[in-house]
């Protein structure tokens, strides 16, 4: 079981990652504020952020950063519904494990995360 | 003289007068009759010798002009007579003496003793009161001149110097005659062109050639630096032109005040510097006269001789006249020097900026107010399909008679009327497709502020049109483009959710129909998640009729 972060902008979207990756046994923090994700990120243990790139006051790659300051050895997923290569680009320099294009398949986000908690040993 | 009564004797002086009178009316020139007295009174007067001598007032001696009975040596001593008697010669006064080998106040004494002369009779020839020379007459033997062969010989000095004065006077006519033809020869020659150098050249060569002297050389006063420049020389060798500034030179600056001035002796005179160098090369006298324009003196004409030579006045006058006839035409050909360099330098400009306007790849056009072409440069001409002979002069509707604006008005008759630039642009159906060309007309105006011409820039803007429009286009796909992204990215989050949790309630039920309907849900949230992603990896869209004017795009 793993300590997961969700982060979108949109609350239905986080939810769904909550439901999917719950069933799997894991244990999902929601979050729909960038700021109150970081704190949550700095204050606790995150095995995995999965990060919508388009947020409310933030990129997903400014909040990938802070995150990685604080706990460099989290892993991340990037989400978003208009990829580009620069934030492909930029995502992967800071640390970023997967760059999936929404609407991603239950399956395909399941096996991405299990794929990057095996990574993680 | 042999005893005689006083008639023989005065019909003897009347006969020798007689004879005289006879052969010196038989000769013109000085020279001659000089020639012919000294030759002829010896034996007349019973003498052994006679000389003649002319007073030259340029070093105020008196030199020989003929002589006979007598020889070089004796010819050549320093002084002709004792002091006391060339002054009273020069006062006017016969002067007899016996026993010159004996006078011990007389220098040359020893030249007498040699020559074997004793008695002199030495007379002044006078011509209108002045003394113009002496004549001496000569014996070896001890001779007194009467009072009455004195007196005859006084006489017959005076018609020796009313012929030598008649003589000198007719060589002096001649003379003028020869130089007034000499000076119409060299004015025709200098008038007859407008070069510089041939008139230069002409008048340094034929003024010697004219005058008997050895060169010539002209120095012209520079107009910027006011310093003489040597610009022609005839008869003298380089290092002689080369041997320093001549403008010191007293004789250049009194000739450059105006005043001619000739120099008997260049080797004794104060008003040469360089004397050496003219010993050198030979000059003994010369003569220097200004060269004129009006009252302009634009330089210094000198003729150097090579045998010493007092010049008379129709000498310097035809100097004189010669520099002036030469400075006229100097003057012409340095004007027409000047004209002729201003005329290639317009020549010159006007080649350049023919050659700019054919160079420049908008075609140019000039129009007058009559609107007529004036010009027309290469590309118009080439564009046109005309040569510029054919384009000149045309009326410009006919060249351009598709040219109007939406006024009716072409932008040459526009600037005409209103006096200020016009642009338009317009479209031209040519071999190769439709061509766009942009004319901009200015107007020129005269010193009244109307307009004189027009000129006409024609610039083909088809290519800079074609990128226009494809800058446009490419604009409107951009926007498009992120319009899709934008759309696709905000469908897509919701899609997702939507789409996700249609997966989870598939797994978590168990009615067959439910499940059917779950499934149809998936496959068309899939089909909307295939048509955003289209959205966000388009590049470009075509567009498609759709119904009445209605479009739609295709994704490309």
């Amino acid at each position: 079981m793993a300590e997961i972060l969700a982060l979108d902008d949109v609350q239905d979207a986080t939810i769904l990652i909550g439901k999917i990756l719950a069933k799997k046994g894991h244990n999902v923090h929601t979050f729909t504020e960038e700021d109150e994700a970081i704190v949550f990120a700095k204050e606790n243990k995150v095995d995995l952020a999965i990060l919508d790139i388009k947020l409310k006051k933030m990129s997903g790659v400014d909040v990938l950063a802070k995150m990685k300051e604080a706990t460099p050895a989290m892993h991340a997923i990037m989400l978003t519904g208009y990829p580009t290569v620069e934030t492909a680009r930029e995502a992967i320099s800071l640390g970023a494990d997967e760059y999936c294009v929404k609407p991603i398949d239950r399956d395909e986000l399941e096996e991405k995360v299990e794929k990057v908690l095996a990574s993680k040993g | 003289m042999v005893e005689l009564s006083t008639q023989t004797k005065e019909q003897g002086f009347l006969k020798v007068f007689q004879k005289v009178t006879r052969l010196i009316s038989m000769v013109l020139d000085h020279q001659q009759v000089m020639d012919t007295i000294v030759r002829s009174l010896p034996e007349l007067l019973d003498i052994d010798a006679c000389t003649i001598r002319l007073f030259d007032t340029g070093t105020n001696t008196f030199v020989l002009g003929a002589s006979h009975g007598l020889s070089l040596e004796y010819l050549s001593r320093q002084s002709i007579d004792t002091e006391e008697t060339m002054e009273m010669i020069k006062s006017g006064y016969p002067v007899a003496k016996v026993d010159l080998d004996e006078d011990p106040t007389y220098s040359d004494r020893q030249a007498a003793v040699r020559e074997g002369i004793k008695s002199v009779l030495t007379l002044p020839i006078l011509f209108q009161d002045s003394i113009i020379g002496i004549m001496r007459l000569l014996t070896k033997s001890k001779r007194l001149f009467s009072a009455e062969e004195i007196s005859f010989s006084m006489a017959l000095a005076e018609q020796v110097g009313v012929a030598i004065s008649n003589g000198r006077m007719f060589k002096e006519m001649v003379n003028q005659v020869d130089f007034m033809t000499e000076v119409q020869k060299i004015s025709r020659l200098v008038n007859s062109t407008l070069d510089l150098d041939s008139v230069l050249d002409t008048i340094v060569q034929r003024v010697p050639l004219s005058m008997g002297t050895k060169g010539c050389t002209i120095r012209l006063l520079n107009s910027q630096t006011n310093q003489l420049e040597l610009v022609a020389s005839y008869g003298v060798s380089q290092s002689y032109l080369r041997r320093g500034k001549v403008e010191n030179e007293k004789n250049i600056t009194m000739v450059l005040s105006g005043e001619p001035v000739a120099v008997y002796d260049v080797s004794a005179d104060n008003r040469i510097l360089f004397k050496e160098n003219m010993e050198e090369e030979g000059i003994k006298s010369l003569l220097a006269v200004p060269i004129k324009v009006g009252n302009d003196i634009i330089g210094v004409l000198r003729i150097l001789s090579e045998t010493h030579h007092s010049f008379t006045s129709s000498e310097v006058n035809f100097a004189v006249t010669v520099a002036e006839a030469g400075g006229a035409a100097i003057q012409n050909a340095r004007v027409y020097q000047k004209i002729n360099l201003l005329f290639n330098q317009i020549e010159e400009n006007e080649r350049f900026l023919s050659d700019i306007l054919d160079c420049i790849r908008p075609e140019l056009l000039v129009i007058d107010k009559n609107k007529h072409v004036v010009l027309a440069n290469k590309i118009s001409q080439q564009r046109l399909g005309l040569s510029e002979s054919e384009i000149l002069g045309m009326e410009y509707n006919d060249l351009c008679p598709a040219i109007s604006d939406d006024e009716g008005l072409c932008p040459v008759e526009r600037v005409l009327i209103e006096g200020r630039p016009a642009t338009y642009e317009h479209q031209v159906e040519l071999k190769d497709g439709i061509h766009w060309f942009e004319r901009t007309a200015s107007p020129m105006f005269d010193d009244k502020d109307n307009v004189e011409y027009v000129i006409e820039v024609i610039r083909d803007i088809t290519t800079k049109r074609k990128l226009e429009k494809e800058q446009l286009e490419r604009v409107k796909l951009q926007g498009v483009v992120d319009l899709a992204g934008t759309v696709a990215h905000e469908i897509n989050t919701p899609l997702f959710a939507a789409l996700g949790t249609a997966q989870i309630l598939e797994g978590d039920i168990t009615d067959e129909e439910m499940i059917s309907d779950v499934e149809m849900i998936i496959r068309n949230l899939k089909s909307i998640s295939k048509l955003t992603e289209k959205m966000t990896t388009m590049t470009g869209f075509e567009r498609k009729d759709y119904v009445g004017e209605a479009n739609i795009v295709e994704f490309k």
